[in-house]
């Protein structure tokens, strides 16, 4: 099996969907002759021609309308964000006109949204956050944050497939660190089924995306206190995975939720209350919140170090909860 | 191997040299430049309104002269009888059916307000009629004439203000706010102004990856032209050569705030300079001028020339919506446009100059009109209100719900060239 990296892997899943499906096409900024600000379609225009591969002006707003007009006549667009960040300059695109297409109008709106997000590659402020909350709290929208290469081939595939809007965060700290095994062939990950990332018995860490390697990390070292820990990989934010949620508290009795995203309005608060909807009488102990500070993403590295969640983190909130 | 490779323009984005059809440079010095606007009206208004103080009070009032004789219908260059008569039929189901559901407004039976269109029927109704039916449009609040010429009855307008479970969007939301992409190529409008400007383009940029150049229509008024996405939206068209028709209804006043407080140009149509696409000028109570503009301008976007800009000039001759009273209005302009009213000159016309309507064939197609609009108006009424629990469900498109497929056509997609998926590294931001 061929090693990609989660960038290739993911620039692989949408060629191999441009090549299936003639309705399927790219459309943002610099994504053409240059190929995106980090290089996802490069090559697309050469293989697919610049009709389908289409460079705009720097327009948001009308990124977006433009990509769900096409898709009001049977078209699959996929829109690329050069960052996540710039999200909210079609902010009103994409939760109000998007988002409410369905429920208001039976208007399907088969588009995705993709593009990098995350920090810990000192971009600062506008080149590091992670807005899937604001799209979690639109009804209607899909929010997919793929963790592995895997995953990542597989998700792409599935969201433009998908007959809703997907707003697709590729965190970009992941983008050319993470190589592994992805087929070759075709295959999709469904939206809004979590996985198992690690197997454990002692406590549970929920989390998603850069943060599963984070757990994954701090797991190593915990093993060798003793101490299992599970890690699922939520994959999709909206769907949620409320079953797979229920089912690791149900086993370990002991949760911590694990995001990069600010504390306050992260998925971490919505899960703890799907927690105590569907497994409070299993919980051993307090559900335990690791997250970024409410700020914005610093841009100064020993900062931005600060802000992030770390590995010494979960290790230290495993062992307390652990002894609880 | 020995094939010499061609040389193709790409059929999108508008290429520099092609005249946008506007800009014509002229003599004088190197450093001027002077741009054409085609003007199709009759008469030119040249009052203005100012914001001042009088005493502790601040309002507006007019300066200039009010007394000009009202011009007449322009003769069409394309509309004959029958199509005359049909949007003049347009206009008049428009008209009706706003006085009914302001009655049924005062019944206590609409919920919500009541958006008029009153002075603006023209303008909805011939620029809607100049569209095909595999064309596509997106309403804007006042547009409700526009939504009936595209095949939507007066029964589906009163029921989504009735907030019915017959409605077009089931009771979930309101007013012109309802499309259809099966049958009538209708996109719902939302709230905020300026956002349909875009979709629009976008529909049209999927109609050509499916090798169709068609015209799509959408409006935006002398208030909603101010945000930011009209500018993206339109923009993006003109760049991307796509057949955006955009009627810009300047009827003086954004919800309470007059043009002038809104922008600086003298007419709203040289903004299409600055987007390198033709603008035009008509006069948005003439069928005629608004048909023939729109015409026009389907007819270039069908050619794949690309968007046009068409301004019409005319009177909100109501409030914003049925709460607002417009006592900020100086009262003569209500005088002035009055006398201008499109419906009173388009039937002037038919019936008095060119004779294409008796008195009585007039007698008959309005009596036709208001029998419709009872038999719609009785069945808005008396049909039930959605049940609380239909407000769950189809947030989402589940699976089978909808079928995706192209509308026009499978895109004809460029065959494999031998080009590979790059799996090389290349210098990026933020590593």
């Amino acid at each position: 099996m061929p090693q990609l990296t989660y960038l290739e892997a993911i620039r692989q899943g949408i060629w191999e969907e441009m090549e299936r499906d003639p309705t399927v096409f790219c459309i943002g900024e610099d994504i053409g002759i240059y190929g995106g600000a980090f290089k996802v379609t490069d090559g697309f225009i050469d293989r697919f021609g610049p009709e389908r591969v289409i460079d705009t002006p720097i327009a948001e707003s009308a990124i977006v309308g433009a990509a769900f007009g096409a898709s009001l006549t049977g078209m699959r667009p996929v829109a690329e964000f050069q960052f996540m960040d710039f999200l909210p300059c079609a902010f009103n695109q994409i939760v109000n006109m998007v988002a409410k297409a369905h429920y208001r109008w039976g208007a399907p709106a088969p588009l995705v949204i993709r593009g990098p997000s995350g920090g810990n590659v000192h971009g600062g402020p506008f080149h590091s956050q992670n807005p899937e909350m604001w799209f979690v709290h639109a009804p209607g929208l899909k929010v997919v944050c793929p963790a592995s290469a895997y995953d990542a081939k597989g998700l792409i595939k599935a969201s433009i497939r998908d007959n809703n809007p997907v707003i697709f965060f590729e965190h970009k700290y992941l983008y050319r660190r993470i190589k592994e095994e992805v087929p070759a062939e075709d295959y999709v990950v469904p939206l809004g089924k979590a996985r198992l990332a690690r197997e454990g018995r002692d406590l549970s860490v929920i989390t998603y995306a850069a943060m599963v390697y984070v757990a994954l990390e701090a797991a190593e070292i915990l093993a060798k206190e003793g101490i299992q820990l599970e890690i699922i990989d939520l994959r999709t934010l909206s769907p949620l995975d409320r079953e797979a949620i229920a089912q690791t508290v149900r086993k370990t009795n002991k949760v911590i939720l694990l995001h990069e995203d600010v504390r306050t309005g992260g998925i971490a608060g919505e899960i703890a209350a799907i927690i105590n909807e569907e497994a409070f009488d299993d919980l051993d102990g307090p559900i335990v919140r690791i997250t970024a500070q409410d700020s914005p993403v610093p841009f100064s590295p020993p900062q931005e170090e600060y802000f992030l969640p770390k590995v010494s983190d979960v290790v230290r909130e495993a062992r307390r909860l652990h002894a609880y | 191997m020995g094939k010499k490779s061609k040389k193709k323009i790409v059929p999108g984005p508008a290429s520099h040299g092609r005249s946008p059809g506007s800009l014509k440079p002229s003599a004088p010095t190197p450093s001027q430049r002077t741009y054409a606007i085609t003007d199709y009206r009759l008469e030119k208004p040249t009052f203005t309104l100012r914001q001042v103080c009088v005493g502790d009070q601040v309002r507006y009032e007019i300066e200039g002269d009010l007394s000009a004789p009202v011009p007449p219908i322009r003769e069409s260059k394309y509309l004959d009888k029958k199509q005359s008569i049909e949007i003049y039929r347009w206009m008049l189901l428009n008209r009706k059916m706003e006085t009914a559901l302001e009655n049924l407004y005062k019944q206590g039976k609409v919920v919500g307000g009541v958006y008029f269109g009153l002075g603006q029927e023209a303008c909805s109704c011939a620029s809607a009629y100049a569209l095909k039916s595999d064309e596509w449009l997106g309403p804007m609040i006042r547009n409700q004439g526009s939504l009936l010429v595209r095949g939507f009855s007066a029964r589906d307008i009163m029921m989504q203000y009735m907030a019915k479970a017959g409605s077009p969007t089931k009771g979930r939301d309101a007013s012109s706010h309802f499309g259809d992409i099966e049958k009538h190529n209708v996109v719902a409008p939302i709230s905020t102004l300026g956002d349909l400007i875009p979709v629009l383009s976008g529909v049209a940029l999927g109609a050509r990856l499916q090798g169709r150049n068609i015209a799509v229509m959408t409006y935006i008024g002398d208030g909603g032209q101010s945000t930011g996405v009209t500018y993206e939206g339109l923009n993006f068209a003109a760049v991307q050569n796509l057949g955006l028709v955009l009627v810009v209804e300047n009827n003086m006043w954004g919800y309470s705030t007059p043009a002038d407080m809104q922008f600086r140009v003298k007419d709203l149509a040289e903004r299409a300079i600055a987007y390198g696409i033709p603008g035009v000028i008509i006069d948005g109570t003439d069928a005629c001028q608004v048909y023939d503009a729109a015409h026009e301008a389907c007819e270039r976007a069908r050619r794949g020339e690309g968007p046009t800009l068409i301004e019409a000039k005319m009177m909100r001759m109501k409030g914003h919506a049925i709460h607002d009273a417009a006592e900020y209005v100086p009262k003569p302009l209500f005088d002035y446009w009055k006398k201008r009213d499109p419906i009173a000159r388009f039937e002037n016309c038919l019936v008095n100059l060119k004779k294409w309507l008796t008195p009585a064939e007039n007698r008959e197609l309005i009596a036709g009109v208001d029998q419709q609009l009872d038999a719609d108006r009785e069945f808005a009424v008396n049909s039930p209100m959605p049940t609380p629990e239909s407000a769950a469900g189809g947030t989402w498109c589940e699976d089978g719900c909808h079928e995706i497929k192209p509308k026009y056509g499978m895109p004809k997609v460029k065959k494999g060239t031998g080009v590979a998926l790059k799996q090389t590294e290349s210098a990026v931001h933020f590593k």
